[in-house]
């Protein structure tokens, strides 16, 4: 008989078991978009969803999501459901499920149950072992279901009957007062019970074993990538947001609105008022701008670039092409390194302590680019010297055996392969100096407002004069604004702000706006750059 | 040195003669008027950092004498110059830490001398700052204690940590192991562009978002806590767990994995029993960064917290954020003279060899990592 001999190479189509916990998932992606909309207040958790409030349909979808988790894993231990378990959940997962219930057992037996701290941390120890034990020595698919869904079940059933409602709250009894609110503590337990029956559901649809492991832990990580991907999403449209009408208060589109400009001598008036970054404060102003504060933070960046890519890209030279690794590179190294970790207001003290005596004794523009040129350099050193020692030693080889000398391959066979590297390591570094307002905050920056007059003029400020040093740039000299120091200003100056601005709150967020504009796209053009290289390389 | 033991004088003495050896064959091989302008740029750029640093007016003089030293060189030498300019680039940079050593530590000796302490009898300078808890630059006694900006750096660091780690190790499992090309494409840049965005536009969001959010869930009295000034930490030392601790998964040789592949375990059993294990060490070296990162952190936490140098009560009160090491500094640079001042510069100190100490250590196991997987070191 043919049919006899001949065995299943698919597991099973899809069938009833396998649709209840795919629905388990999708349950669980429900409750977790549910529960993150309640903490963030877009659902209020009592007011009322589709005829009951909006607590006791989390609740009962929670017990509805553990019961499903449960009764997979009874049916698949029963034989009801093929699966493929292992022997047991593994230490990981019955860690993760101890945490839980010590957490929930804690609570019950210092809270409901009143026994005090110590009867909770008993309670709790006693609950986390209970859950550690029945993860890690169960087979899998009741380890990884049992006290996953019960733990869901309970927590459904407590917020659905009411014993934690919409006015619970638990007031910790500290000197500093603070309390657990129901708006916070129901939520938030709502997404971990998710998390933890969505992986364990997940798993359940991958039949456990080998391939539910992969299936579940996957679920995790994708979600984990999905969430800091749109984290930054809506970090950058929420500024963007609250950033544009105070962007867009008073702009003008029209011929000979703008301010005049001139480039080369030829002067015109441009056809486009924006006055938030066009304007610098005045009294006169019909609308305050920033425009010292942008034009601040041109400069630093220009110094800071000029300061630290000839050194970096020297020091990366020295040590890629001429050093021998030794004692010496692995010092260098280290000390680069150090450098590159040391928090961003210490080197703002360093600027303080250093520069700011040796310029005049007083905040500067000067002090300020260097201070943020210390900081840039050992980027440029790190990502010079990776771009250098990934060109290949055949280059040079082919280069030397032509009997040119070292200088000259460095020159015109290391520096131009290494070029990509060396430009978009420097472009993302200027990407975050110019952010920076710790360094900057104690060397360079003045007052919280800066009249559009004190616009900094660097190239027009060079003077000779009779006595040493000579040559005098007083523009360099002084205290000007950035627009990271700026939006600082902003926010530590809070009512005093209201004489200046119309609407203060528009004003620091479209400041916000521009800074991040400003940052963003010195990393948009550094990434792009990279693509740019990267593919222009395949090509070749 | 009679402590030195025969062979280690021999390799010294050998290592110091091949030294010289080679530095005379440089001189042999080189032009003497090449050697006089190597020498002239060297002098005169000691000579102009020295003028700097003793704040002299005539610091000009050695400097424009090496501007043009420098300018007669490439065109006459370009190879020695080359050579002696790279080797000055690469000294500044060790020169630039060893400033910062000198400057923040000298700032900060009067205020280590005036908070002393006597132990049996031993007077240890800077000892109160760390055993008693109180900092008061106004009232007497005047006391500038580190201690409630330590538990909070410490409180903020945890917190960001616990944010950070798993996290970032997630997201860098995801990146260098299961990503699909074109995901990873986008999922790259959007890790770089987070690390991108200014620490103050974090701690504006916190401040105006987050710090009122939490008040009103946890029915606190005034704005900022340790609890969310950590999370924002967190965030802002993702980037740095994720793409340090790609690299250090990428590094696994990839006959490792295919060897483990072969055998027929899924691939997650690869990442769990193959990939995680062997680059240990690089993952945990990613995770000390981004808590390196978390302990310099300034700006979000001083627009956040609330600026009152004082422990929480109790200590693990994490609803209450009072005031860490960095927004000490940021916030009170300001109106600081004297004391007070040369305080601030000791909570640079603390930050600074803290941080310095998890750089190296980092660099440590992901030296030994790459000697154990076999690469070069």
């Amino acid at each position: 008989m043919a049919s006899s001999t001949r065995s299943q190479l698919v597991e099973s189509d899809t069938s009833a078991t396998d649709a209840v916990a795919a629905g388990a998932v999708g349950l669980s992606a429900i409750l977790f978009a549910l529960s993150l909309a309640a903490l963030f207040e877009a659902v209020t958790i009592s007011q009322p969803v589709a005829g009951v409030s909006a607590v006791t349909l989390l609740g009962g979808l929670l017990a509805v999501l553990g019961t499903a988790v449960v009764a997979f894993g009874v049916g698949s231990w029963l034989g009801y459901v093929e699966t493929t378990p292992s022997s047991s959940a593994g230490l990981v997962a019955a860690s993760v499920a101890a945490i839980a219930w010590f957490t929930v057992a804690g609570g019950v037996a210092s809270q409901t149950l009143g026994l005090g701290t110590a009867g909770g941390i008993v309670g709790g120890l006693l609950g986390g072992a209970v859950a550690f034990a029945a993860t890690a020595l169960t087979r899998e698919d009741l380890g990884s279901t049992v006290p996953v869904g019960a733990l869901c079940l309970l927590t459904g059933l407590v917020f659905a009957t009411g014993v934690i409602g919409p006015e619970w709250i638990w007031g910790l009894g500290w000197e500093q007062t603070a309390s657990l609110t129901a708006e916070f503590v129901i939520p938030v337990a709502t997404l971990f019970a998710t998390l933890f029956a969505g992986w364990a559901a997940a798993k359940a649809y991958g039949g456990f074993g080998a391939r539910g492991r992969r299936l579940g832990a996957y679920t995790l990580i994708y979600l984990n990538a999905i969430s800091i991907v749109a984290f930054l999403f809506i970090l950058v449209a929420f500024v963007v947001v609250q950033g544009l009408p105070g962007l867009f208060t008073g702009v003008q589109v029209g011929a000979g609105v703008g301010p005049q400009t001139t480039i080369f001598g030829v002067s015109f008036t441009l056809p486009l008022s924006v006055p938030f970054v066009m304007n610098g404060v005045a009294l006169l102003n019909d609308y305050q701008g920033v425009l010292p504060a942008i034009i601040g933070t041109i400069w630093l960046v220009i110094g800071a670039v000029l300061f630290a890519v000839p050194l970096g890209v020297g020091a990366a030279i020295f040590l890629t092409e001429y050093a021998e690794r030794g004692r010496f590179t692995q010092v260098v190294e280290i000390a680069t390194n150090g450098l590159w970790s040391t928090p961003s207001i210490v080197f703002g003290l360093f600027g303080f302590a250093f520069l700011v005596p040796r310029f005049g004794n007083r905040k500067s523009l000067l002090a300020g680019m260097l201070t943020l040129g210390f900081m840039l350099l050992p980027l440029v050193v790190i990502t010079s010297r990776e771009a250098m020692v990934a060109v290949p030693d055949k280059y040079r080889d082919a280069s030397v055996a032509l009997g040119v000398s070292r200088w000259e391959t460095i020159k015109s066979v290391v520096l131009p392969a290494a070029l990509p590297g060396v430009v978009t390591g420097v472009i993302l570094g200027v990407g975050r100096i110019a952010g920076e307002t710790a360094p900057i905050l104690l060397t360079m920056a003045g007052g919280t407002f800066v009249p559009g007059s004190q616009t900094v003029d660097v190239i027009g400020g060079f003077e000779f004069t009779a006595a040493p040093p000579f040559v005098a740039n007083p523009e360099l000299l002084q205290a000007t604004s950035a627009l990271p120091y700026q939006l600082f200003a902003l926010i530590t100056a809070g009512v005093g702000l209201g004489d200046n601005v119309a609407s203060p709150e528009q004003f620091r967020w479209a400041t916000a706006l521009i800074l991040l504009i400003v940052v963003l796209s010195f990393y948009a053009i550094g990434i792009a750059t990279r693509y740019y290289f990267r593919n222009k390389l395949r090509h070749d | 040195m009679p402590t030195v033991t025969d062979g280690e004088r021999t390799g010294l003495q050998t290592r110091a003669r091949r030294q010289a050896e080679r530095f005379r064959d440089f001189v042999d091989d080189t032009s003497p008027e090449a050697l006089v302008t190597m020498t002239v740029i060297a002098v005169s750029l000691l000579a102009a950092f020295v003028g700097f640093l003793l704040v002299s007016s005539l610091t000009v003089v050695p400097f424009a004498v090496f501007l043009l030293a420098s300018g007669y060189g490439w065109f006459r030498h370009q190879e020695e110059t080359a050579l002696i300019l790279t080797l000055t680039t690469t000294v500044s940079t060790l020169l630039i830490l060893g400033l910062i050593i000198v400057f923040i530590f000298r700032e900060s000796i009067p205020v280590v001398q005036y908070e002393s302490a006597t132990v049996f009898g031993v007077s240890v300078p800077g000892l109160r700052m760390f055993v008693e808890t109180r900092w008061d630059a106004v009232a007497s006694p005047v006391r500038y204690s580190m201690v409630p900006m330590i538990h909070g750096t410490v409180m903020v660091t945890v917190i960001a940590t616990a944010v950070a780690a798993p996290l970032g190790v997630s997201a860098a499992l995801f990146l260098s192991e299961i990503a699909p090309d074109v995901v990873r494409e986008v999922v790259k840049p959007g890790v770089e562009i987070l690390a991108g965005i200014p620490s103050i536009v974090y701690g504006f969001i916190g401040f105006t978002v987050l710090s009122p959010w939490a008040s009103d869930q946890f029915d606190l009295s005034g704005q900022g806590t340790y609890l969310f000034v950590g999370v924002v930490v967190g965030l802002m030392a993702l980037p740095t767990v994720v793409s340090v601790a790609e690299d250090a998964l990428s590094s696994v040789p990839e006959s490792m994995k295919s060897g483990s592949l072969a055998v027929g375990t899924t691939d997650w059993q690869t990442m769990t029993s193959i990939t995680l294990p062997a680059a240990f060490s690089g993952v945990s070296a990613a995770v000390l960064l981004g808590v390196g990162r978390a302990i310099g952190e300034t700006m979000a936490a001083t627009v956040m917290l609330r600026g009152v140098p004082r422990l929480t009560e109790p200590l693990m009160n994490v609803f209450y954020g009072q005031e860490t090491l960095t927004s000490l500094i940021a916030r009170n640079y300001g109106e600081a003279d004297g004391l007070q001042l040369d305080a601030l510069f000791v909570a640079g100190v603390i930050l600074f060899v803290t941080v310095l100490g998890i750089s190296i250590g980092a660099q440590y196991i992901e030296w030994r990592m790459r000697r154990k997987l076999g690469g070069e070191v």
